[in-house]
């Protein structure tokens, strides 16, 4: 790394604070944004993009392109009075800065870039992060039409496209061409990417902004210590080193686990609505390539060895985490990390563009974070290590708004490699990466740290997806609630899968099977089936 | 009509006629904007609730409410809400806190006050700084109780510092704990509201009975008992009551401390409400709930109100 | 009255030994306010009990200036939400205090609406989330969703029940000869209530209104689901207190925690007087 990400303090804070208008009490941080923006800044056969830094080509686009006819449509929209004066964004407050903070040094920001090739006001609608779905259901309830576009939690788009909240968006997809499923600049895994993140039942219904492949975590400054390794050879007998399967993960775990001084073995989170993401990890690598959640016929199939082991093991894990692990969310495992209190965790693919990055004073762990691949479970033909997709933001068009194709034209345009890429280089937001284009934009990888993206492309390879279908969140408070009594003693591994099946089975009537066994085997098609070789 | 309420109309024999019409106009008027802001909020809600309890709407399903006949189940809610354990259990739960928070805190209060009842040097002072937990906005104090009972947290630091060796307590990961821990914020946020109350209760026992008693020569303990306790019976009854009904509804500490963990470990009712509407969006269901309680408590309400007017 | 010093050395033992349990929060939120960020872990093994470097910067942040330790920014300062509770639970006290006043009064001389004591009370005990469904389908359908003045029409209501036994109590004590020779003087009714009665009743309606005041300012849930972003109140701006740099940025919650408690502190002063006597619930009268 060359270069330090140029974004001063001073101008990170600047950005967030002018992003609501409306809230904001006469702050002194506010900074008008550099209006550069001029059509002459655009590199040769370019119709649009952002200018005004080195490398600005990157972002920029022609007339073919899913940005430059985005960008047209919405035009002729425009010209034929059938766009609106403006769109309505409803998006979890993290992510705002990343639309409405001018980036790098030089650039306007998404917002006014839009704004400026279109003529379309782009109005967003903060809401406080984890109440996303609550408000869209608020709004879809209560026929509130206060959004244009919702951004919701991925998992939630099979329930929220049950309730007629969201338009298929198939047509558009069809005249405008967003071309996701681009094999250089596009989604991972291409078509079957696409379809997982967008679609829902063979349409498409959502348009990705994100990328939370839980991405695992260490600290780089104790594993590479030569006490450490010499310690730790001795006990184990093999060498110190990031774990390839959840045997040594446990172990390492354990061997670092030394709370008197401050300093816990693996912080992955414990806690309601995220604890199951490390379950799911542990469980699905228990048969090759994929140990299922549901047969093809519907049956849930985790009330078996494979769910009662994988139960178990989590069980046992909570020995290497924080006394608290349960009461845990993101926010005290970002800290405790950022603290220094902790060996390894698993978090958002963000993790070390927050923690890892000299703007951040409050960090300890700055130049110490290194990243690795899911631990996993060998088999005969391999080893599988896995990881899950989990949250996700993903934007969807309201059927209450009166200009869908507006919408979606915006969503395209967001939602496409060049302009994506430029916003998720942003360091103001949760916005994650996702695409092949991402992960090799200059940019990006200066943000996320090098040596991050790569480990972040090959997890997205082996992840495998949560819970997507209707009864999403019913399913997984099932599994979360058992789950946690588990943790706390209340209940076996055994019992507490054998309630979540029974549980599951009722869900599942509720929702009505045809709809779920649909839903199940389109989740399953992006199931990975890559085996890593198994370490001799 | 006029039968729940303590005095009678002022009984003026020799009212004219118009001042009596002026009398029942006013009255009339004056309760008129209580009248209507109870049938505002009552009206729609209830008649709403009774007729969604009976379908299987969800918001997920795509209808509107007004649509929900579409799913008409007749009673099934109310057949699945009697074998709901997580329902019962979040019921008995909200019981237990209260029979243990509301003792607690009114017998803190009312030895608080029995100290408080005449001067002494500071009282004032004192007597503000014990109020000070009632000015904390409660959810404020949920945050501040998050972190007190970290495991490394300041109450563990304390215990450390007590017993010479390093405390490490698990407070709000531990089922049986968390719930300890989120009844003593509860205690600790009322029982300022309690010993106001009982206070207030004490110091307007007449002074002139409490002197003629001193002169019979009773103890300060048996003046205690005989004059002062029995004139506060009905302030002691007042003052249960009002923790009982707020304490029914607590959410917001609890909420913010465990999120009604861990499992359902500090699960209440309001709880258990929110997480069923927000959570899993049976809204149908939320309103079967929501009819046995009101059912339940208008019971227990008027029975309390008959006995209360009896005594 | 005289008591043994024995009795003296209890009492000022007792109280000494509550505060020091009660004060502990209040003193680990005026701690935490003051306090660096680097400073803020609460768990661990160099847990600070008092501010080792004191320092304003976390009530500047707040209110939206940078500082030199918190690299995050806010994309909405406290200001607003503090303005939110303040009108909301202002005029929410004020519906409540007009509506049952005028209620008490009615009943306790007229005797009308003999229905309201049961109603409230059954009023009060509902558990506010058991209607909030058809609350904000009522709320979305008038426009009243994330509006200060929405929520403070449902805070006045629910605050009502208090209001209203409150000041039943002291209208029901309070003697009739001042009120009838008022009116032997010619005076209308409705003169008498405004000129006469409301007057002596003022020491009454302060603490009444302290206490109905708190129960609105204090209210999390209600504008937890009633609110998304404009209006939202301290308490819910106070959960989007947490960034992914630092994790929960617990000295600005605990700043504006302190923030929060100085409108009924003011308040609590101001009626110091009024306080006791006004919550007695009428309980005494003979």
């Amino acid at each position: 790394m060359s270069t330090i990400p140029r974004f001063s303090r001073r101008r990170f804070l600047s950005v967030a604070a002018q992003t609501t208008a409306l809230a904001a009490v006469a702050s002194p941080l506010y900074l008008r944004p550099d209006r550069a923006r001029a059509a002459d800044g655009l590199a040769q056969g370019m119709t649009g993009g952002p200018t005004g830094f080195a490398g600005a080509e990157r972002y920029q686009y022609g007339p073919d392109t899913p940005e430059g006819r985005a960008i047209e449509a919405a035009k002729a929209l425009k010209a034929t009075g059938k766009a609106p004066e403006r769109i309505v964004l409803g998006l979890s407050d993290g992510s705002i800065g990343q639309i409405t903070q001018p980036f790098p040094e030089g650039a306007p920001s998404v917002k006014e870039l839009w704004e400026a090739e279109t003529g379309i006001i782009l109005d967003i609608v903060g809401v406080p992060n984890g109440q996303e779905f609550t408000k869209v259901m608020q709004d879809v309830s209560t026929n509130g039409g206060g959004f244009d576009i919702y951004a919701v939690e991925w998992n939630r788009l099979g329930d929220l496209a049950e309730t007629g909240g969201i338009v298929a968006l198939d047509d558009f997809v069809a005249t405008h061409k967003p071309e996701w499923d681009d094999p250089e600049r596009g989604y991972v895994n291409g078509e079957q990417g696409v379809s997982l993140l967008n679609g829902y039942r063979g349409s498409v219904y959502g348009v990705s902004l994100d990328g939370d492949f839980q991405t695992w975590n260490h600290r780089t400054d104790l594993f590479g210590n030569a006490d450490e390794q010499k310690a730790f050879a001795d006990q184990y007998g093999y060498d110190l080193a990031p774990p390839t399967t959840w045997k040594q993960h446990d172990e390492i775990a354990a061997f670092f686990h030394r709370p008197d001084q401050g300093l816990f073995g693996s912080t992955d989170l414990r806690n309601q609505g995220w604890g199951y993401t490390n379950w799911y990890q542990r469980y699905v690598s228990m048969a090759s390539p994929n140990q299922f959640l549901f047969a093809d016929d519907g049956t849930a199939l985790i009330n078996s060895e494979a769910g009662w082991a994988a139960t178990q093991e989590y069980v046992d894990s909570l020995s290497h985490h924080s006394p608290d692990a349960i009461s845990w969310g993101w926010p005290e495992q970002y800290g405790n990390f950022g603290n220094g209190s902790a060996a390894m965790t698993c978090a958002f693919s963000n993790l070390p563009k927050f923690l890892d990055n000299p703007g951040n004073e409050g960090s300890k762990v700055t130049g110490k974070v290194g990243t690795h691949l899911p631990p996993g479970r060998e088999h005969a033909d391999g080893n599988a290590r896995r990881t899950v997709l989990w949250l996700n933001l993903t934007a969807c068009v309201s059927s209450q708004s009166d200009h869908p194709e507006a919408a979606y034209l915006l969503l395209q345009w967001l939602g496409s490699s060049r302009i994506y890429s430029w916003m998720t280089a942003n360091p103001g937001g949760y916005f994650d990466p996702f695409q092949l284009a991402n992960f090799a934009d200059p940019l990006v990888r200066e943000t996320y740290h090098a040596y991050h993206m790569d480990v972040v492309r090959e997890s997205v390879r082996r992840t495998v997806p949560t819970i997507n279908y209707p009864g999403a969140t019913a399913f997984h408070n099932a599994l979360d609630e058992n789950l946690m009594a588990a943790l706390t003693g209340g209940m076996s591994a055994e019992q507490a899968m054998a309630n979540t099946e029974r549980q599951w089975q009722r869900i599942a009537r509720r929702v009505g099977e045809d709809k779920l066994i649909d839903a199940i085997k389109a989740n399953k098609a992006a199931w990975p089936t890559l085996m890593d070789p198994i370490a001799s | 009509m006029t039968d729940m309420t303590s005095p009678m109309p002022h009984a003026r024999t020799d009212a004219p006629d118009a001042e009596g019409r002026e009398e029942r106009r006013l009255g009339f008027w004056l309760t008129l904007p209580a009248q209507l802001l109870v049938l505002f909020i009552a009206l729609f809600p209830i008649l709403m609730q009774i007729y969604i309890s009976l379908t299987d709407w969800s918001p997920l399903d795509g209808i509107p409410w007004y649509r929900a006949y579409e799913l008409w189940i007749g009673l099934l809610n109310y057949a699945d809400l009697a074998g709901d354990p997580r329902f019962w259990s979040a019921l008995w739960r909200t019981g237990l806190v209260m029979a243990i928070c509301v003792p607690v805190q009114v017998l803190l209060g009312l030895g608080l006050a029995i100290l408080f009842v005449d001067d002494f040097r500071g009282k004032r002072v004192l007597y503000s700084t014990i109020l000070v937990p009632m000015m904390v906005v409660p959810a404020v104090a949920g945050y501040m109780f998050f972190m007190l009972f970290q495991s490394g947290g300041p109450i563990n630091d304390l215990l450390s510092m007590i017993s010479g060796q390093r405390v490490t307590i698990a407070w709000l990961s531990d089922p049986d704990l968390a719930l300890f821990a989120v009844i003593v914020s509860d205690i600790w946020q009322w029982t300022p509201l309690m010993f106001l109350i009982l206070l207030a209760g004490m110091v307007s026992v007449p002074q002139d009975q409490q002197m003629a008693a001193v002169l019979l020569g009773a103890s300060w303990g048996r003046r205690f008992r005989t004059i002062v306790l029995p004139r506060m019976k009905t302030i002691i009854i007042i003052a249960v009551a009002i923790r009982v009904i707020e304490n029914f509804k607590v959410f917001d500490n609890f909420y913010i401390m465990t999120g009604g963990g861990p499992g359902v470990a500090t699960e209440t009712i309001s709880i258990y409400i929110y997480k069923v509407t927000q959570q899993e969006l049976i809204w149908g269901y939320v309103a079967a709930i929501a009819l046995a309680i009101l059912i339940v408590l208008s019971v227990v309400s008027m029975l309390a109100i008959r006995k209360m007017r009896k005594a | 009255m005289q008591r043994s010093l024995s009795f003296e050395i209890f009492r000022y033992t007792a109280i000494a030994l509550f505060l020091a349990l009660s004060l502990i929060p209040t003193a680990w939120m005026l701690s935490m306010a003051f306090k660096p960020i680097a400073e803020w872990q609460s768990s661990g093994v160099d847990l600070t009990w008092w501010p080792n470097n004191p320092t304003l910067d976390n009530f500047r942040f707040i209110f939206g200036h940078s500082s030199s330790d918190l690299i995050v920014a806010l994309d909405r300062t406290a200001g607003r939400p503090i303005l939110a509770s303040l009108l909301s639970a202002s005029f929410g006290t004020a519906i409540a205090m007009t509506a049952g006043t005028a209620a008490a009064y009615g009943l306790s001389r007229f005797g009308f609406g003999g229905n309201l004591p049961l109603a409230l009370i059954q009023l009060r005990l509902f558990p506010p989330m058991a209607v909030m469904i058809p609350v904000m389908i009522m709320w979305a359908f008038l426009g009243l969703i994330d509006t200060w003045w929405g929520l403070a029409l449902i805070y006045g209501i629910v605050t009502l029940p208090f209001a209203f036994w409150l000041m039943k109590t002291f209208f029901d004590d309070m003697p009739r000869e001042i009120e009838d020779a008022a009116l032997v003087e010619g005076c209308s009714r409705w003169r008498v209530f405004l000129r006469v009665t409301l007057p002596m009743m003022r020491p009454a309606l302060a603490s009444s209104a302290l206490f109905v005041f708190i129960l609105n300012w204090s209210d999390y849930l209600i504008a937890l689901l009633l609110t998304t972003r404009d209006w939202v109140t301290i308490p819910v701006y106070m959960a989007s207190l947490s960034s992914s740099m630092t994790g929960q940025l617990y000295g600005a919650k605990a700043a504006l925690g302190l923030i929060a408690a100085v409108p009924p502190v003011i308040m609590g002063i101001a009626i110091q007087k009024q306080l006791v006597r006004g919550l007695t619930f009428g309980a005494l009268k003979e």
